[in-house]
């Protein structure tokens, strides 16, 4: 697996772009994600869950010993997202992608999405290069 | 042959006409239409979709520290007496721990009244003669507002949303509400940052459309328990795309970020159900 890679530019990305953003969690929490760091990690997605209150990306990713560890992705709310073109098949299982999410602050194989880019460039949610 | 009258032709197409008329269905009032005498002589056009502006911070006009309601630091400025405001902070204290829970996080109650204008996702201002429903698409929530000439009820029991009633005042909706049962049994807020108010909290709020694109309410909330005068709150909700959907929100669906009732704590969950934060 490719080890969770810390953007150089995490914090300042972050800082900018949530400053905009929507209030994605509004009344779940976003306290136990990380504020100010973004990691990218790559895998295989394994469900796309297009549900209330909040939708979740699981993506499998094998880790520096070869194991494969299923990551949980949150994001926002159906309705809010299917306004903004986002379908149930955004994520297609099977489909390989690069995340980029603030982490869970406890080291746990989860946090909040931010963006993806698919094998054929394809990019989902907030994606700068 | 006699030939016809054009007078008498010219009579009876008008009674025809006339008559055609009262046999057609009696008009429904719906929005920008004519409403029966006593509530208003033209009700204004409130109808699409609307967003709140800004964050969930409730008074933003007061608020204090960067960032939303559950960043460290954001707090408002209420004009809280020292009793409430040592709840308030023990709340924001909590609240930078991850362990101040928000109420409808568990996916079982209304997010109440006032924090029924400081909701994420759309609204919709349904006006009709006789009522005004605020609708929520988060949650979803209902807020009926009365305008048919009723009171309050004197025995009024306290609930989330309370007992709405009021009247038009131009293209102004005006109107009170009582009997709520604030933070009484620890469930009603008003934002993430732990403001509450008490069961003795009441409003008064106007709702106008002060542009094309923007509905702005107005709320003057009193609490002799928690407030040491009137404390106003404006928030305002701007005019979505025409088209624009609502769509349902079960929040019970696949809540992943219960609360853990043990520590007050908002859990996340992994695929399997169990907690990931939980060392």
């Amino acid at each position: 697996m490719k080890t969770p890679r810390q953007l150089t530019f995490g914090a300042l990305l972050t800082a900018g772009l949530f400053v905009c953003m929507p209030p994605v969690f509004a009344h779940h929490s976003g306290a136990g994600f990380s504020g100010d760091k973004v990691i990218e990690i790559t895998g295989t997605i394994k469900e796309f869950q297009f549900t209330n209150p909040h939708s979740w990306i699981q993506i499998v990713v094998e880790d520096a010993k070869g194991e494969k560890v299923e990551w949980s992705l949150e994001w926002g709310s159906p309705n809010m997202l299917g306004r903004q073109g986002i379908r149930p098949s955004t994520f297609p299982p099977g489909a390989r992608a690069t995340m980029r999410l603030r982490p869970m602050l406890n080291g746990a194989p989860a946090g909040a999405f931010v963006g993806a880019k698919f094998a054929d460039g394809k990019t989902v949610g907030r994606w700068e290069e | 042959m006699k030939r016809p009258n054009p007078l008498q032709t010219n009579v009876r197409a008008v009674l025809i006409g006339i008559f055609s008329v009262l046999l057609l269905p009696a008009p429904g009032f719906g929005q920008g239409e004519q409403a029966p005498g006593g509530t208003s002589d033209k009700l204004p056009d409130w109808s699409g979709t609307w967003s709140m502006v800004g964050g969930t911070v409730f008074d933003r006009a007061t608020q204090t520290g960067e960032g939303g309601a559950i960043s460290a630091g954001v707090r408002s400025h209420p004009p809280y007496n020292a009793e409430w405001e040592a709840i308030y902070k023990t709340h924001l204290s909590l609240r930078d721990k991850n362990l101040f829970p928000d109420t409808i996080s568990n996916c079982g109650v209304p997010a109440g009244f006032p924090r029924h204008f400081n909701l994420p996702d759309l609204y919709e201002f349904v006006v009709r003669p006789e009522q005004v429903w605020v609708l929520t698409e988060n949650g979803p929530n209902v807020l009926r507002i009365y305008t048919d000439g009723r009171k309050h009820l004197a025995d009024q029991w306290e609930t989330y949303t309370g007992d709405s009633v009021g009247r038009w005042e131009g293209d102004t909706l005006v109107f009170t509400t009582v009997a709520l049962k604030g933070y009484r049994d620890k469930d009603v807020i008003l934002d993430r940052t732990g403001l509450v108010l008490s069961d003795k909290s009441h409003a008064t709020t106007r709702i106008r459309k002060i542009n094309p694109t923007t509905i702005e309410v107005q709320m003057t909330i009193e609490d002799p328990k928690a407030l040491t005068k009137p404390w106003v709150v404006t928030k305002q909700f701007r005019k979505q795309p025409a088209g624009t959907r609502i769509y349902d929100y079960g929040c019970a669906e696949n809540n992943r970020n219960p609360v853990d009732v043990a520590t007050g704590k908002t859990l996340t969950l992994g695929p399997d159900g169990k907690p990931l934060d939980k060392n």
